[in-house]
């Protein structure tokens, strides 16, 4: 892998903020024009690590490198972060409001109207622009403080829970705007801890436990190295035998359906002629892929 | 640079928006308006109304001299123009109207005075006893005896006569009577190195109000600087500020643009009180009372300019750095008290200073920053300190201003990271040291 086409490179970065260890020895690499995921429950150190890429705060120990350089303050221009903890002037007009930040990151104003407008009408909220922020609703400041970290067309943009206290509508929408952002090149690092949504946009993950990583790798990889023998299943007439067969682990009943684990070398053809000798009406049989939910949970429930 | 303009440019114009930042520039000069104008016009009404008072001299001789006195309260001295001296007589001769009765003649008598005093035919009587000159008791009859200008008139008046009867009864001829109502005229001269200047009180007025003004500033703006730095903790923004700007240049971008925001209102309070002023300053003319400006060189101007600057900038750091160690304006509020303790000693200085300006004391006073906007600018007008010491102190106070600076951006910096509570001194120092 050359250097162009790793965006961020963190190498054995530690931070502490007096007894309390929020990152420890974490090493990742965020690969140009992909979408990284940095998962982890909550206090798992996603927020710090991320406002030591964006350069708020400097690891104690360790090294990080944006577009192949070490992180300074024109580099901070490249980038598009929009905080976990959100916050924009209530008072400001819309419009004002993001020229201001769209300032900040070195875009004239006469360029900045224009992007401004764009990004109003794609997130669908052009009949505020002259509207005083705090006159908007909670998710449609969301929004516009989305707006002013894509403002600039940065290389980088860094989403911490972004979905957070959105509906379903405006995650659809936001989702197809960080996809849309991915086919222009740009490079996403965002952090969450919805799986559903991570599953479907991430290409590479980064789990963090208590301050440390516990995995990383593209999805593919993730889910295949937690290869198990789980089928998705729906069946009509007698079930009986399903908890007496060997070839059965754990069941998981769902609301018309059951998600069966298969012990580790139980063949999964063998498991369905059981099913059927046994009068069973198979109206549903698809072997799955573990879930970056599941992948989640038992991670952390084993550190 | 242009993340710098962009800052300044917002704290600059959502303030000079505000509602209550028109409110309190036009509140002020209006508030001038009433309390300077008003009662001048107030006064003015109650002069239409003229107070007829008769006169009951028992003396006999005393009426003409009291009715001079009367009329022409001040002896204004003789304006050169001899229409308007004419017109100053008239003016106040309007508000009295006066009868001379003999003592023993038909309507003399005290039941006839109250009858016409009681009937609204007269305002007032004034009964002047035959023994006035040698102490007798004039008396004054009136309806209403709460009018404390016309009573006071008529007194002074009264005083005037007789000192003056006496005086001519004691052979002081016309001439010297005249010279005896002339005030001494005085003049302050100071000799600097440089030569002779005039007077320099008007200098240690300027110097005053300076002073005055940028304690006016400061504890106006001291405030607005505070809520401005606390604004971003608050709300949260600053997180977002530091991925695009350094705390730094968020800083200077705050300090400027609320000081612009602060010029400019002094500046709408400075043209309309000119304006007042220039108002004021002619009616001062009319009553022939010295005006003008002090007689000082240009260069002390500029000195009041920077001395100024200096002295706001000073003071609105502190505040920033209040700022930048709380949470809330509240605990701001608290924790910046002693900066106006400092302010007020700084004017405590005023006068040791001013009485020996040349002093070792003076110098070093005016080299610390927090003193030196004051103890400076009074040196400056009394005894013109060498332009290195000037320099020095005005290097001394903005190196500070700048050391300020960086160390509010510093602790603001990682402050603003760990909300919810202030910072206790030793977490402050960590901080400063932290990278």
């Amino acid at each position: 892998m050359t250097n162009n086409e790793i965006t961020v490179r963190v190498d054995r970065v530690s931070k502490s903020f007096g007894d309390f260890t929020a990152v420890k020895d974490l090493s990742l690499i965020v690969r140009a024009g992909r979408v990284f995921g940095l998962l982890g429950p909550n206090g798992a150190g996603k927020s710090t690590s991320i406002r030591m890429i964006v350069n708020i705060t400097a690891p104690d120990t360790g090294r990080i490198e944006l577009f192949g350089r070490h992180i300074d303050s024109q580099l901070q221009d490249r980038i598009g972060y929009l905080p976990e903890e959100r916050g924009l002037y209530k008072r400001m007009k819309v419009a004002d409001q993001l020229r201001f930040f769209a300032e900040l990151k070195n875009v004239s104003g006469k360029s900045a109207n224009e992007r401004i407008d764009y990004w109003l009408a794609r997130l669908r909220l052009s009949e505020w622009k002259l509207k005083r922020t705090g006159e908007l609703s909670k998710g449609m400041q969301q929004k516009i403080q989305f707006i002013s970290a894509v403002l600039h067309d940065p290389d980088l943009v860094i989403l911490d829970e972004p979905f957070s206290g959105l509906d379903p509508v405006n995650v659809e929408l936001l989702k197809d705007v960080v996809l849309e952002l991915k086919r222009a090149g740009k490079t996403i690092i965002f952090s969450t801890h919805l799986m559903n949504i991570a599953e479907r946009i991430c290409d590479d993950i980064c789990l963090l436990n208590r301050a440390e990583k516990v995995l990383d790798g593209s999805i593919r990889e993730v889910k295949s190295s937690f290869g198990r023998n789980c089928v998705a299943l729906r069946i009509q007439g007698s079930n009986g035998n399903l908890n007496s067969s060997k070839l059965v682990s754990n069941i998981e009943h769902h609301s018309d359906e059951m998600e069966v684990l298969l012990t580790a070398d139980a063949d999964p053809q063998e498991f369905l002629k059981q099913l059927i000798n046994s009068g069973a009406i198979v109206t549903k049989f698809e072997m799955i892929e573990p879930s970056l939910n599941d992948i989640f949970i038992e991670k952390v429930s084993e550190t | 640079m242009r993340k710098l303009v962009a800052v300044i440019k917002r704290e600059y114009t959502q303030r000079v928006r505000a509602k209550m930042f028109i409110i309190t520039t036009i509140l002020l000069p209006v508030s001038m308006l009433l309390f300077g104008i008003v009662p001048v016009l107030v006064l003015n009404i109650e002069s239409g109304n003229v107070f007829r008072l008769v006169v009951v001299d028992g003396t006999g001789k005393m009426f003409d001299r009291f009715r001079t006195a009367l009329l022409n309260r001040e002896m204004p001295e003789p304006d050169p123009d001899p229409a308007k001296r004419g017109q100053a007589v008239e003016k106040e001769s309007r508000s009295f109207s006066l009868e001379e009765l003999r003592a023993g003649s038909a309507g003399s008598t005290t039941n006839e005075l109250e009858r016409r005093l009681q009937q609204n035919q007269i305002d007032g009587y004034l009964i002047l006893p035959t023994d006035l000159m040698e102490g007798g008791k004039a008396q004054f009859f009136r309806r209403n005896t709460g009018d404390f200008f016309i009573n006071r008139r008529v007194h002074d008046a009264l005083d005037k006569t007789v000192r003056d009867q006496r005086l001519i009864d004691a052979n002081v001829d016309a001439k010297t009577l005249g010279a005896l109502d002339d005030a001494v005229d005085f003049e302050t001269t100071r000799i600097s190195k440089s030569g002779q200047e005039r007077d320099d009180s008007g200098g240690m007025a300027l110097v005053f109000g300076v002073g005055f003004i940028m304690y006016l500033s400061v504890l106006l703006y001291g405030q607005v600087v505070l809520g401005s730095v606390i604004e971003e903790k608050e709300t949260r923004i600053a997180e977002v500020l530091f991925s695009s700007v350094r705390p730094f240049t968020l800083m200077i971008g705050k300090l400027v643009g609320v000081s612009l925001v602060a010029l400019t209102q002094l500046a709408i309070w400075a043209l309309a009180f000119v304006a007042l002023s220039l108002y004021g300053i002619s009616a001062l003319k009319s009553r022939g009372l010295p005006t003008g400006l002090p007689n000082i060189p240009l260069s002390v101007y500029v000195y009041f300019v920077l001395f100024f600057l200096l002295g706001y900038f000073v003071y609105s750091t502190l505040y920033a750095l209040v700022g930048s160690i709380v949470t809330t304006p509240q605990e701001g509020g608290q924790l910046a008290m002693p900066i106006v303790l400092v302010l007020v000693i700084a004017f405590y200085f005023f006068l040791p200073v001013s009485r020996n300006p040349d002093s070792d004391f003076a110098f070093w006073i005016s080299l610390v920053p927090f003193f030196a906007p004051i103890a400076m600018l009074v040196r400056i007008v009394t005894q013109t300190p060498p332009f290195w010491q000037i320099a020095l102190s005005l290097f001394i106070g903005f190196a500070t201003v700048a050391f300020l600076t960086w160390l509010t951006s510093r602790i603001y910096r990682i402050g603003m990271l760990m909300y919810g509570k202030r910072a206790s001194i030793p977490e402050i120092v960590r901080w400063v040291r932290q990278s």
